[in-house]
């Protein structure tokens, strides 16, 4: 299985355009947003906009490599019959998910990395050592939530129906999360329904951190359910798919 | 641990075993209580008309898909557990490439999932793709996808090798090429399956034929078994004046007459399962055949007697 996951890397870092999409662009979004912010504080936060920003641009780029590493090419790949191929090879069925899955989070490490390295040199974000660690661990767990949510939609949709589809999601949930613009915005009817999606809730853990928090219990438990729910559903849609193929 | 006797099975003489599998999709019988064996050695030829219930027939071997009812065993086992043994390597049609990588890379990852795996370059050597590894695989052509596919299907130390159409694409010289690698590896000593549209390429490699039509084992032998079963021999001759057909359907060994047209100076033509009698009985009718040949029948035509035969006999 090691070596599919390699194979996996090798192609994800020759892929010019994905890497841009998932590497650079989280940190040139969050140099936009964050470009002429100055100290004012973020309601409700207490944090400054490029603080808040660049947790909100990391949990992007993670969602990002691995929303869009997993549900596109797996519909690509059960329609021209890869996965059908490696059925046929020692390799154990959810082998292929997880190397996917795997792959994706090599290369949303280094998005969450160069967001934070971009706040630190460029917008002088200063925290405590733990405080970076713990954000790139916590970042980079819940970036495994939306790694199942995109496996389950590349079994879920097929063909031309899967881009469409992946980007209304992607779109949807970083947006009402919160992740392009602080929630508190919001009108209150949206913050009510954004507070329940799971982009949120990774937000916010982030934001914890950042705020010398430990998590809130209800965000690690929304993700959770989340986590749950996909991951069940990519199940349930890869057996599916495999008695069908 | 030294001098262990190994136990005798039931199952080392069997490669694959079908018990009365079938597969049903909605309305339509796929594979209709199947039955078969293929023992150690063999190459083994699958035919049958499109819609005959070849790929379905494969994909049960190999565990793609799951029989409605009957069993199917590979190496006494079952065809996942085989395949993980590293027992079976295949290359079927609708088996796609991963994208993005070079043919060496992708030949190499097939190499690392197998148990007993060869030198990559080897295999690529084998295949005939060792100018084309740095290539990549989105960028191939028909024919050198194919012949990476197979690359992929002998990546390691397998006993039985499935190749679905395996030279679909393929020109000629590389249709033989292929087939002169093939034969090297049945000569190793192992099973070789394949589907094939090509009846001359069943009729020169494979030792044994399978006939499918319509889901089931319509003839199962050599290839001159079934050339003998269809009606071995051609025969055919012009007649002047009118004739009794009659007759000329009584006559031994028949398998089919036809005769065109149906006008005074008439061409019959016969296949026989056995033609110096047919010929000697038609003279004792007292007619006068002129332009009398007698030619040996394809297995192309006798594939196509014997699938036309079962569908005369079922509508």
């Amino acid at each position: 299985m090691n070596s599919l996951i390699k194979l996996e890397l090798t192609r994800a870092l020759r892929n010019k355009k994905f890497l841009f999409f998932s590497v650079l662009y989280p940190a040139v979004l969050f140099l936009i947003i964050a470009g002429n912010a100055d100290d004012t504080r973020i309601d409700g936060t207490g944090l400054t906009l490029a603080t808040y920003m660049m947790v909100s641009m990391a949990s992007f780029g993670a969602l990002t490599a691995v929303l869009m590493g997993n549900s596109e090419r797996i519909a690509k790949e059960r329609e021209s019959g890869w996965v059908r191929q490696l059925r046929l090879t020692p390799l154990p069925g959810r082998g292929y998910v997880l190397a996917k899955t795997a792959g994706a989070a090599v290369v949303s490490l280094p998005s969450i990395v160069v967001v934070f390295l971009a706040a630190a040199v460029i917008k002088h974000v200063r925290l405590d050592a733990w405080q970076w660690l713990a954000l790139t661990g916590v970042i980079w767990a819940g970036s495994l939530v939306f790694a199942a949510l995109g496996v389950a939609l590349g079994y879920l949709a097929s063909g031309d129906a899967v881009r469409p589809i992946t980007m209304i999601v992607y779109f949807g949930l970083s947006i009402l999360g919160g992740l392009w613009m602080p929630s508190t915005t919001f009108p209150r009817f949206l913050q009510d329904i954004a507070k329940w999606l799971p982009t949120h809730a990774y937000a916010a853990l982030g934001r914890a951190i950042e705020q010398s928090q430990a998590p809130h219990t209800t965000d690690i438990a929304v993700l959770a359910g989340y986590f749950v729910l996909f991951a069940g559903g990519a199940a349930w849609l890869y057996r599916k798919d495999t008695l069908k193929a | 641990m030294t001098t262990t006797a190994v136990p005798a099975t039931s199952t080392t003489t069997e490669v694959v075993g079908f018990d009365q599998v079938t597969k049903t999709y909605g309305t339509v019988r796929a594979v209709d209580g199947l039955s078969l064996r293929l023992h150690p050695g063999e190459t083994v030829a699958l035919l049958g008309p499109n819609g005959a219930g070849k790929s379905t027939t494969l994909d049960l071997l190999l565990g793609l898909k799951q029989p409605d009812s009957g069993s199917v065993t590979v190496f006494g086992t079952s065809p996942r557990e085989a395949i993980v043994a590293g027992r079976v390597g295949a290359m079927l049609q609708s088996g796609g490439l991963m994208d993005e990588v070079t043919v060496a890379e992708l030949v190499k990852l097939s190499c690392s999932l197998h148990p007993r795996p060869y030198p990559v370059s080897d295999v690529l050597a084998r295949a005939g793709i060792t100018q084309i590894a740095d290539r990549k695989v989105n960028k191939l052509s028909g024919g050198q996808a194919q012949r990476v596919r197979f690359a992929l299907a002998t990546a390691g130390d397998s006993d039985l090798i499935i190749l679905d159409e395996p030279t679909t694409g393929m020109d000629v010289s590389a249709r033989q090429a292929f087939w002169a690698t093939m034969r090297e590896q049945a000569d190793q000593g192992r099973t070789v399956l394949f589907a094939t549209h090509y009846l001359e390429e069943a009729d020169a490699i494979a030792d044994r034929i399978l006939v499918l039509h319509r889901g089931r084992l319509l003839a199962d032998g050599t290839a001159a078994e079934i050339k003998a079963r269809a009606g071995a021999r051609r025969i055919s001759f012009d007649l002047e004046g009118t004739v009794d057909e009659d007759a000329l359907r009584a006559l031994p060994h028949l398998t089919s007459v036809t005769v065109s047209p149906s006008g005074s100076d008439r061409t019959v033509r016969i296949q026989s399962a056995d033609a110096d009698a047919t010929v000697h009985a038609l003279y004792r009718l007292g007619v006068y055949p002129r332009n009398l040949e007698v030619t040996g029948l394809g297995l192309e035509q006798a594939f196509v007697a014997i699938t036309e035969a079962e569908e005369a006999k079922q509508s």
